[in-house]
């Protein structure tokens, strides 16, 4: 028995005795005027507390989309003083490749998201459900990417890929996307398969399922929605990264962020703005997406 | 789901075959618009001198990590035995010395018909490292000070009365340290010149590696000047502060200035000032990879590439920049006006007397190493 | 299920297979040349001068990672709390849509977003002023510590919002009603009741936040000034200017090192509720 069952079967027995008592407690009486009063201040309360979230989530957004117009915008003014779509036209311009590299840094995203579900979904099954010798090494092993500065490794990387003929392909973009990205399918995965109640499992294979039916009509499926949520991060994670794709890309595949690293540490804040907006395009598509195909409540077993 | 995304993959895979019989593969450290003037100046301006060439430009990143990525990469390959991708790079100073001596780059500037134009120190001598024949300069660049008018009535002229006018206007003062950017470590290698001894030494050598106990005073001092000035984040980040009027003073590199001024990012009036004893400035330069299969290529682009006509039109012209070739076969190809831009706030005079170098490599390390032990940590 | 699984290692094969080529083999040289000397042995010297030069930055790095995870950790629970247990639909609604927006805005656009927000004159404090809340003369700037925590913040949150949401919502309803039918407040359900069952989803999620945030090098780089800094920035430092692989790659064994005792602590924990279950 997992210990959520055993916690609801102990709250629905009324057994936690943190809960003893509480009922006598919170009885207190109010006139009905005094309600009316408080839902009033609660809503009015609650509004503000949205609108000062909104103001944290959205102040620094509003900075991007205000620079992304802004032709002229210096001290002592306090919004530009000059809007106009010139650097639209600079990003779009016939010689610059923002599409193209757009479209590049798409593909390369979701090929990402393929292969790290592809060789994570076994991994994560396998380390949720399988006896695996020091599986707490492993799984460390999988945070590696992660954690270790990265330039020192992509150089080594690009060297291996030089003889091996990678270097300024996809597939090798995308490998070394997948290896960045494999810490969050994987771990997201193994706690997503961990969550999959084994009764059910116990159940199909007694009226005769198959190991393998039952992993693919009842095992997967259920971890399915932590499995997407999962997809959703590889493929941010593929879509930010620059360092990986300089090393082994560059120069024959070139994406959106290289462009977006060197506008943003130059300070050049309107390139900048625009490509990230651009880049939040396939992001947010691709979320919509996800929720889309998974049509039930796609967050309802994330990472357990 | 999966045959859409492969179908992705797949157009991606044909987009990224070259279109063109042969590409020119150019990289270069240094921001946006140095990939934006090889795309949609040079870039067009060779293809249309060179049918069936197409040149691919590659950003690496402002800033000395721009260079070294470059680095990184060609050594890589070196090791792996293979040949470069790139056919030109333009990279820093420091990354200069290192490739030259660690045999990455080829010797070319001599069959240049521009090669004989170039006079300046800087292109034989890279922070000590003798890069003669290696690399051609793009363009030159100075670090000074920018100053807000309106908030600094009479600037300093000498880092001696910018340290009083610290003291007498805390906090109004802004540098990026040394590990956010070169215009942070310019101010810094400019402070040990003026206050640190022998700044010729540093300049030209030889090395002694009991210099750097003379900086001692220099770097107290340095600490004690920190407490009242503002640590920006990066090179950026001092435009970045200039912009929004929350410090007066900073040192920046001359040509981002322009550039940020020209994009509408600092107030109009701002200016410039190059104190004395001076402060470092250093140039950009085109190489060429040893293993690139351009060779032939490469170097006419480069020829294009510091034509005077070029750096009078695409350098001055463009973006306010000095010249990576001798001025006098500059200056005849443009406008008065135009030219004169130029020295608006720097005079000729006093970018000769104050432009100075970086030190040499040892000395340079020693400085940075010195400044992070006695006055950062 | 006492013996290895034969079958699990096949089936972990082709992942362990993916991060030993493509980072275990290339830590390796990172490795050797962190734990060496040039032409020498066998050698701690990279570390004594990472610890000599650098230790006030490791300590700083702790510093924001361990409050930016707090932090991360109260504002998911507060916000997956309201999401689960509030009583308000259109509060729900809202907060639904709002919080993840900061998900698919990449560090260096977030640090670059927040290094013009926060700053002395910029939009935040000019808001406030506008608003009337703060006199201009109160402002201060945020680009220090105090940014990079916020920062991160800002960009993790809806990470472990998203996981943590998912989490409560799948977690039997049952037991949420139990607690509300005897007067339990819903601050005390959410503590009490929901935590608990979900504290596994919330600890995978901070783990994340907590690696991602130390491997971070644009948001410190771009947000703070560099005295003190984190360790990232000092790598990347140590390369450019000195390249000095040796060094920076002796930092990096210290963060890893980090970042695998908070995984390590985690996974015990871990082991330990299997056994209690």
């Amino acid at each position: 028995m997992s210990i959520e069952t055993q916690a609801s079967t102990a709250i629905r027995q009324g057994s936690v005795p943190a809960l003893r008592g509480v009922a006598s407690s919170s009885r207190r009486g109010f006139s009905p005027f005094a309600v009316r009063g408080w839902g009033v201040l609660s809503t009015i309360l609650k509004g503000l507390g949205l609108a000062v979230f909104a103001f944290a989530l959205f102040g620094p957004l509003a900075n991007l989309a205000l620079w992304s117009v802004a032709e002229r915008w210096y001290t002592p003014f306090k919004l530009p003083v000059t809007y106009g779509m010139r650097y639209w036209e600079v990003v779009f311009r016939p010689t610059g490749d923002a599409m193209s590299s757009l479209a590049t840094s798409v593909s390369i995203a979701c090929l990402t998201v393929v292969v790290a579900l592809a060789v994570s979904v076994p991994a994560g099954y396998a380390l949720a459900r399988l006896k695996l010798p020091f599986r707490t090494v492993l799984m460390i092993v999988f945070l590696l990417p992660q954690a270790f500065p990265s330039v020192a490794i992509y150089i080594n990387v690009a060297r291996v890929f030089y003889s091996l003929g990678l270097t300024g392909t996809i597939p090798g973009v995308v490998l070394v996307h997948a290896a960045h990205g494999l810490v969050y399918s994987v771990w997201i995965a193994a706690a997503a398969f961990a969550a999959v109640d084994k009764d059910l499992e116990l159940a199909a294979r007694n009226i005769g399922a198959s190991p393998l039916r039952t992993f693919f009509t009842i095992t997967l499926p259920l971890a399915a929605p932590g499995i997407m949520a999962s997809a959703i991060f590889v493929f941010l994670e593929s879509l930010d990264e620059f360092t990986g794709t300089f090393f082994v890309g560059v120069p024959q595949v070139t994406t959106l962020p290289l462009l977006l690293y060197n506008a943003s540490m130059g300070g050049n804040y309107q390139i900048a703005s625009i490509t990230a907006l651009i880049l939040l395009v396939p992001s947010v598509l691709f979320m919509i997406f996800i929720e889309r195909f998974l049509k039930a409540d796609v967050l309802s077993k994330v990472g357990q | 789901m999966h045959k859409s995304l492969l179908a992705a993959g797949f157009t991606a895979i044909l987009l990224t075959n070259p279109a063109s019989a042969q590409t020119l593969n150019v990289a270069t450290a240094g921001d946006q618009n140095m990939v934006d003037y090889i795309k949609d100046y040079l870039g067009p301006m060779f293809e249309k001198s060179h049918p069936g060439v197409k040149v691919v430009a590659v950003g690496t990143g402002p800033g000395d990590g721009g260079s070294q990525k470059i680095f990184e990469k060609l050594d890589a390959q070196k090791k792996a035995g293979a040949n470069s991708d790139f056919d030109v790079v333009v990279i820093h100073q420091k990354a200069a010395g290192t490739m030259v001596k660690d045999e990455l780059l080829k010797k070319y500037r001599d069959t240049l018909p521009t090669g004989k134009l170039v006079t300046r120190d800087t292109a034989n001598n890279s922070l000590g490292a003798d890069v003669s024949g290696y690399v051609m300069p793009m363009f030159h660049s100075q670090t000074a000070i920018a100053y807000n008018p309106d908030l600094v009535k009479a600037p300093p002229n000498s880092y001696a009365e910018l340290s009083e006018w610290v003291k007498k206007n805390p906090k109004q003062f802004g540098y990026n340290g040394i590990k956010g950017g070169m215009s942070g470590v310019a101010f810094v290698t400019g402070w040990v010149s003026a206050f640190g001894g022998d700044a010729a030494k540093l300049e030209t050598g030889p090395y002694d590696a009991a210099t750097k106990a003379t900086w001692d005073k220099a770097m107290s001092d340095l600490k004690e000047f920190n407490k009242n000035v503002v640590i920006t984040p990066g090179n950026a980040g001092t435009l970045d502060m200039l912009n929004r009027g929350e410090i007066a003073m900073g040192p920046v590199w001359v040509d981002m200035f322009y550039t940020w001024k020209a994009e509408g990012k600092l107030p109009p009036n701002t200016r410039l000032k190059l104190v004395s004893p001076g402060m470092p400035g250093q140039p950009m330069y085109y190489a060429v990879p040893a293993k690139t299969g351009q060779e032939k290529l490469a170097a006419e682009f480069i020829a294009l590439a510091t034509s005077p006509e070029v750096q009078a039109e695409g350098i001055v012209k463009r973006f306010n920049w000095y010249p990576g070739i001798d001025a006098k076969n500059v200056q005849p190809k443009l406008e008065k006006a135009d030219w004169d831009k130029l020295f608006v706030d720097i005079t000729p005079e006093a970018l000769a007397a104050n432009g100075k170098p970086f030190p040499i490599g040892p000395y340079f390390n020693d400085i940075l190493e010195t400044y992070e032990k006695k006055v950062a940590n | 299920m006492t013996r290895p699984s034969f079958f699990g290692l096949i089936l972990i094969a082709p992942a362990l297979a993916m991060i030993a080529a493509l980072f275990l083999y290339p830590l390796g040289f990172s490795l050797t040349s962190a734990f060496t000397v040039p032409g020498g042995g066998f050698s701690l010297t990279h570390f004594e001068k990472a610890i000599d030069l650098y230790s006030t930055d490791i300590l700083f790095t702790l510093f924001i990672v361990i409050t930016s995870t707090l932090l991360t950790a109260l504002f998911s629970i507060a916000i997956a709390g309201t999401l689960t247990l509030g009583e308000t639909p259109w509060l729900i609604s809202s907060l639904r849509f709002l919080y993840r927006w900061p998900l698919f805005i990449p560090f260096i656009v977030a640090a670059q977003c927040m290094r013009t927000f926060l700053a002395k004159n910029g939009l935040m404090n000019n808001s406030f002023v506008a608003m009337g809340i703060m006199e201009p003369l109160q402002a201060t700037s945020f680009l220090d510590w105090r940014g990079i925590i916020i920062t991160f913040v800002w960009k993790q949150v809806p990470f472990v919002t998203l996981m943590l949401a998912g989490a409560m919502a799948s977690i039997d309803r049952a037991t949420i009603e139990a607690g509300r039918n005897l007067g339990a407040s819903r601050l005390r359900v959410l503590i009490e009741i929901v935590l608990p069952q979900v504290a596994q989803t919330l600890l995978v999620g901070l783990v994340l936040s907590f690696v991602t945030m130390l491997s971070v090098l644009s948001v410190p780089m771009m947000v703070a000034g560099s005295q003190p800094t984190m360790m990232t920035v000092d790598m990347a430092f140590r390369i450019n200017s000195y390249g000095d692989y040796a060094t920076a790659n002796a930092l990096g064994v210290i963060s890893y090192a980090i970042a695998g005792a908070v995984a390590w602590i985690y996974l015990r924990h871990n082991v330990k509720r299997e056994i209690a279950a």
